[in-house]
């Protein structure tokens, strides 16, 4: 432990140093100086393995905390982590479920399939057909995808978020960092991961999902093989398919990408406006495409979830941003937790004001992750604390938009967002509560104008 | 009388006409409520939410031309939310179940070696 804490300390002092004739020796312009810093802070968090990357994943969805060249440099965090033996996945499953693969599946992959900074992927297939909890049986023979924890790596990194703790601690009373609160963010990761490290919270959601989307037969999810899941082995169905990151091979096999941008962006609107719960974790890498123009979600490792009345306000501030209307917006965040002082109101009008008046690109589109992102920073510039929840879901939308944007660059996920926000505040008008409240007033309103 | 009658219902023609040319306006806007015309506000909403209802009336129009020719129209059927709702979670239990019977059966494997 002790000696783990020398490591983190030495490599980051490390990175840091070699960082400083970049970085002028301090002197440098600001921008040129943390640019520097910032990609020595990343490529130390690479070198620290699993607990770091998470933790870099983080930092990147706090632009109201951190600097932009920091969260930058964090959002190209490298996630690739050389594979584990075999032998050593072998002796994992065999702890968590007392035999053999073979025993398990009718065939085991030694070869991993994908090996990521918590888990590793093996193929297998079925041994006997199975009634998963939504949906057709899988057959006998079925082929799977088992995902297994790497060995060590929930010890490794609870060990690890106590020692950056330590560390915090120190850091918060030397009062170097402008208002954040790095112990706060490290409890928050450290829940994070332990949802994660739990594989069956990720399956009951992937089931969930299919559930959610069993009238769009366009977009799926792996079923899960309960029998064969503990909290560190989930056994799923295997999705065919080429990843996001691999999208010039599904074009060349003709997959439409136009089709494909709006159906998965309108998939994940479905998610946030309808469902209340949405996968918090999509990157090029946890998408897949079919021959068949099919999506499939991968990786429900960090879900959002909402409540019916953050879900109905979220949707007020989307149709604030469809209709560009900064007072809707500000209105709705505030029940959401954004606070804005009183004296502040004006100026963060004003600016909210011109960021929707700025989000169009030459192109005509809306840009959502320039309106979203620089929401939150001007929040952060004039003091407003941000609700954890809300920074996770503008930067999923932002994310979403990446990736739609990757299938078809002229996507305009603002527009994709219109019929939603204005079907679901339409329906919420009807209700007859609210008719009720409002309809003698607006009949008032009505006779003033004709009598006028 | 006769003249009262009609005036009411001249009245109630122009009223009509003109709401429905507000209306219609309104639709339009929705329609194209493009990148143009900066700080849209609750207008820019309420021209939107036009444009979907005339969309939707659009459909009901198709859908009773195509019932008086005969057509069957696939209103749209769906089973109740709620039985649903319930299939599903009686699936995820069974999961659960499934999930706790392997562990059961890992657990006589570790004490039987
Ligand atoms: N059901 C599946 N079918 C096919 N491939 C899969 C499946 N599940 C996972 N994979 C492959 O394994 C990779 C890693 O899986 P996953 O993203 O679930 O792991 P992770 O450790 O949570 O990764 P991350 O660091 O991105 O959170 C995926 O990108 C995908 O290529």
């Amino acid at each position: 432990m002790a000696s783990r804490r020398l490591t983190i300390i030495s490599v980051i002092a490390r990175r840091l140093i070699a960082a400083l004739p970049a970085a002028g020796f301090g002197l440098a312009s600001g921008h040129v100086r943390r640019t520097a810093f910032a990609r020595a802070w990343r490529q130390a968090f690479e070198d620290l393995g699993p607990a770091f990357i998470k933790l870099g994943q983080l930092i990147s969805v706090r632009p109201d905390e951190f600097s932009d060249e920091l969260v930058t440099e964090m959002r190209s965090m490298q996630d690739a982590v050389p594979a584990v033996p075999a032998s050593v996945i072998r002796n994992v499953i065999r702890s968590e479920f007392a035999c053999d693969p073979e025993d398990l599946w009718a065939t085991f992959d030694d070869v991993p399939l994908a090996s990521a900074s918590i888990a590793q992927v093996h193929r297998a297939t079925l041994a006997q057909a199975y009634k998963p909890v939504w949906g057709e049986e899988l057959p006998a023979g079925t082929a799977l995808a088992i995902k297994v924890v790497r060995p060590g790596a929930a010890e490794a990194i609870r060990a690890d978020v106590a020692i950056a703790r330590s560390l915090a601690e120190r850091v918060a009373r030397m009062r170097v960092a402008r208002r954040f609160d790095p112990v706060a963010l490290l409890d928050e990761f450290a829940a994070t991961v332990d949802r994660e490290l739990d594989l069956r919270v990720e399956g009951r959601f992937a089931d969930r999902f299919t559930f959610d989307f069993r009238d769009d037969p366009k977009v799926v999810a792996p079923r899960i093989v309960w029998p064969r899941t503990t909290a560190r082995v989930l056994t799923m169905e295997f999705m065919t398919g080429w990843r996001l990151s691999e999208i010039d091979v599904a074009k060349a096999n003709g997959v439409d990408c136009y089709a494909l941008a709006v159906h998965g962006a309108t998939a994940f609107m479905r998610q946030v406006f309808e469902y209340g719960r949405y996968h918090a974790d999509l990157h090029p890498a946890n998408l897949f495409v079919t021959p068949d123009n099919t999506i499939a979600y991968l990786d429900f490792g960090i879900v959002g979830y909402l409540t019916p009345e953050e879900r109905m306000n979220i949707t007020q501030v989307m149709a604030a941003l469809v209709y560009r209307d900064p007072d809707r917006a500000l209105t709705y965040s505030a029940k959401l937790g954004v606070n804005v002082p009183p004296d502040r109101v004006e100026p963060v009008r004003a600016g909210l004001g011109e960021l929707l008046d700025g989000t169009f690109r030459p192109d005509g589109t809306r840009d959502f992750a320039h309106f979203g992102l620089g929401f939150l920073k001007l929040l952060g510039q004039h003091g407003v604390q941000i609700p954890s929840g809300y920074g996770l879901l503008i930067k999923s939308l932002a994310t979403v938009e990446g990736v739609a944007r990757a299938l078809y660059p002229e996507i305009d996920i603002v527009e994709t967002a219109k019929p939603f926000t204005t079907r679901i505040l339409g329906k919420a008008m009807g209700d007859p509560a609210r008719l009720n409240e409002r309809m003698p007033a607006a009949i008032r309103a009505a006779l003033r104008e004709i009598v006028a | 009388m006769t003249d009262n009658v009609m005036s009411f219902f001249a009245a109630w023609m122009l009223t009509h006409e003109v709401a429905d040319e507000g209306l219609k306006a309104a639709v339009l806007r929705g329609e194209d409520g493009g990148p143009e015309g900066m700080g849209g506000g609750p207008d820019a909403f309420v021209n939107g939410l036009a444009a979907m209802v005339a969309e939707e009336k659009e459909k009901l129009k198709r859908d009773l031309e195509a019932r008086a020719r005969g057509e069957e129209v696939a209103i749209e059927q769906q089973t109740d939310p709620a039985f649903e709702e319930l299939r599903f979670e009686v699936g995820e239990l069974r999961g659960r179940l499934d999930n706790i019977e392997g562990l059961l059966e890992t657990l006589v494997r570790k004490s039987g070696s």
